[in-house]
Parts: structure tokens; sequence; C-alpha cells
């Protein structure tokens, strides 16, 4: 399967406020922990071997499930398999918190339902379609069919 | 580097919403020929794959730090993604206009960064709300976002912004290059506009990763992007007139 892996490289490179030194281990039975730089950029977790520019990978976070493991240590299970999972060790429980709340803020779907919602209850509060000032109301990736459970309208519908 | 391809695949596979869909002709580049194929937008990543029941998908595009360019004439109804100096362009061609206006609007308000500063945009608005017109409805809905912002909220005094004058400026700044700095004096400082949001995000945690862009940024991305559609549009106008003078010169001269 092709990728516009340069682009995506690239990518990578962009700052983020989610770029640390992680003890990362591999789903594999037989996986051990490796020191990587974890970053964390758009939907994608990019993991780097400490002081090299080009990553070893990146992981699509969307549809996967993150978890706290102890402590100091989290979990992202991807694929439905839950004993298939990436851990990650971090140095404290502060910031372990932060990486689980920052992943899963970072999906696009978690984006997406948060949208919809605020969309909806703008148009509730005032009456207003909010997207409409920037002209794109009837963008398919924005109407409020899309994946969020039916809140209470009093007004007509979006 | 190693994309986890089984994730890209589980989710072009997963129930999440397909954005767009349909056949575009994609560009060989060293051939400089064209092929169709099927593509898939979801969220900001394009699939594509021969046709629409293959299994095996040929490739994806991911769609961040990219502009969508319409092309005038190389190839009828052409548009580009193009990822900039050193980086790849991608070069499409749709069956018609109106596929062609369709796909670009769609994978400009595709990236993961506009999402985001989008979604902000309307967190504020939707606090402004609250605010303003409020308590009328005790909140009937039961959703975790809703609460927890409501605690937020009350804890935080923060400037108000005025929506009002922030859709002006977006209208006013209709032609001025993208990101340049305007006359405008910015009224939030970025500094400020981090720490409003490092207290408003919906669930009790850190700022979201783009938390410096400001919404002067963002009317101006917003308006960047604008002006695609409206160049898109032009041209559709302006081939519409050629085609009316053409057809007037084919009239009988009596005069």
């Amino acid at each position: 399967m092709r990728f516009n892996e340069k682009e995506m490289v690239s990518l990578s490179r962009q700052p983020s406020e989610m770029a640390a030194e992680l003890g990362m281990r591999g789903p594999k039975k037989g996986d051990v922990v490796k020191r990587r730089l974890v970053k964390l950029v758009v939907n994608f977790l990019f993991y780097f071997r400490i002081d090299e520019e080009e990553p070893i990978g990146a992981l699509l976070l969307e549809q996967c499930r993150v978890e706290k493991e102890d402590k100091q240590t989290f979990s992202i299970a991807f694929l439905d398999e839950a004993e298939r999972k990436y851990v990650f060790e971090c140095d404290s429980e502060d910031q372990c918190k932060e990486w689980i709340d920052a992943i899963i803020k970072a999906s696009y779907e978690f984006m997406r339902k948060n949208l919809i919602f605020y969309r909806t209850e703008i148009h509730r509060l005032t009456g207003k379609d909010p997207l409409e000032q920037y002209g794109i109301s009837d963008e398919a990736r924005f109407q409020v069919s899309n994946g969020l459970q039916a809140l209470p309208r009093e007004s007509s519908s979006l | 580097m190693k994309v986890h391809e089984k994730l890209l695949t589980h989710y072009l596979s997963c129930t999440s919403p397909v954005d767009k869909e349909g056949y575009l002709n994609k560009k060989k580049m060293r051939t400089a020929t064209f092929q169709r194929r099927w593509f898939v937008l979801k969220a900001n990543l394009l699939f594509y794959q021969e046709r629409p029941a293959d299994r095996h998908l040929l490739g994806v595009i991911v769609l961040e730090g990219c502009a969508v360019r319409c092309l005038a004439a190389e190839e009828q109804f052409a548009f580009s993604l193009v990822f900039g100096p050193g980086l790849k362009t991608y070069t499409f061609a749709a069956e018609n206009r109106q596929a062609q206006e369709s796909w670009v609007e769609a994978l400009m308000s595709a990236s993961h960064c506009y999402l985001s500063l989008l979604v902000k945009n309307l967190e504020r608005e939707y606090e402004e709300a609250k605010q303003q017109h409020g308590c009328r409805a005790a909140s009937s809905s039961s959703s975790a976002l809703s609460l927890s912002m409501n605690r937020i909220s009350l804890a935080v005094p923060g400037p108000s912004v005025d929506v009002r004058e922030w859709r002006s400026f977006s209208a006013s700044a209709v032609l001025q290059a993208p990101l340049a700095s305007t006359k405008a004096a910015t009224k939030k400082s970025p500094k400020l506009w981090s720490r409003r949001n490092a207290y408003v995000t919906p669930l009790n945690g850190p700022a979201l990763p783009y938390g410096e862009w400001s919404m002067q940024e963002f009317s101006q991305l917003h308006d960047y992007y604008g002006q695609e559609v409206e160049r898109v549009r032009e041209e559709w106008l302006k081939s519409k007139r050629v085609e009316d003078d053409t057809s007037e010169e084919d009239l009988i001269d009596l005069g």
C-alpha cells in the first residue's frame, strides 16, 4: 500500500506539545520495552529512536482504546484486539494522565463529535448555525447525523 | 518509516463516517497519464483503490499540510494537492465541474488542523451563547461534555470575545494573503489565547496541541481557503460566459 511517506515524515517534524521520551513496548509476545521519542502530531503517534530525525513508525489514533495500566503506564489497543496493546511507560502519574488525555482528544472522530455537539447546542441556544459564517454548513463531514446521539432540539433541525 | 497499514485499512472499513467517495482520475507523475481510481475520503485520509468493491487498497494520502488548488486547463476539471517545496503534488481530474467543486471543497475542510481550529472557535461561541442565552434550558442534554464545560466556565472569568466583531473581520479580510500579519491588532495576544484554552477545554486536561493558534490566524486560514472556492466559482462563471459568447458568434451576422 502506498502512502505519502515524505510528507508524513515532514508532518512528524511539526512542533508538538506532546513529545517525550517514554518506554515503549510493542504488542507482540516477546516485545520488550525500548526507550523511544514519542510524539503526537494530529491524529498520529510517531515514535523515533532517540536522537534520530526520521520516525520508525506512525500509529493512526482512530478507533483505538487508551487505558491506564498502572500509575505511570498507559496502553493503546487497536483493531478491537484488546490483548494486542502498545504499552507506554511514563516518568510520572501526571505525565501518564496527560498523555492519555491528549491521545483521546487527538482523534479526528472525537473532534468531529465535539464539533457536532457545539454546532447543535449553539443553534439551540441562538437559533443560528455557527458554520454558516464559514460557508461550510453543507459539508458532509459536519452534518448532525454523523455519529452523534440525538440531542433534544427545540427549533428547526439543522 | 512504517505506517501501520492494518490500522489504516481498519479505519477505512469501519463504521466511521465517509466524508466523500467517488471516481477520480489520478495523474501518474512519471508518465503524466491519468488512471481512474475509486477514492474514499475519511477524516484527514484519502484512500484509493481500483474499484469500490476491491479489498486491495492501493494507497492512502494523509491530508495534512497541503493546499488544494484548482487547475486551469491542463486537464479538464483538474485540481491538485500541493504539499510544498520538496514535497509531492498530487493531481486529479474529476468527471465534471460539479464533482471538481465538490471534491475541492471536501478536501479543503479535511485536515485535522482545520477541524481543530474550528472546534476551538465553536467551543468559545458555545460558552458565550450559554452566558448570553444560557440558563433558558437547564441544559437537558445529559452529555458529559456539557456538564464539565459548566464546571469549567464557572471557574474562569476570561475575556469575552465578540463573535460579531470576529465575523466582520473575517469578511473584510477576504483579499489578504494567507497568514500574513494584518493591520488589525490582535486584541487577544497568543499568550492569552492559549491560557484561555488551558481552562476551557471540554474535559479537564491539557490544552489541545494547537493551542498557539490565535483566532486571527484562523480567520485568515479560512479566508485563504475561501479564496480557492471563489476562484473555482469564478472560473466556472467565466467558462459559462465563454460558452454564451461563442454561441452568440454562431448566429448569422446580419450586420
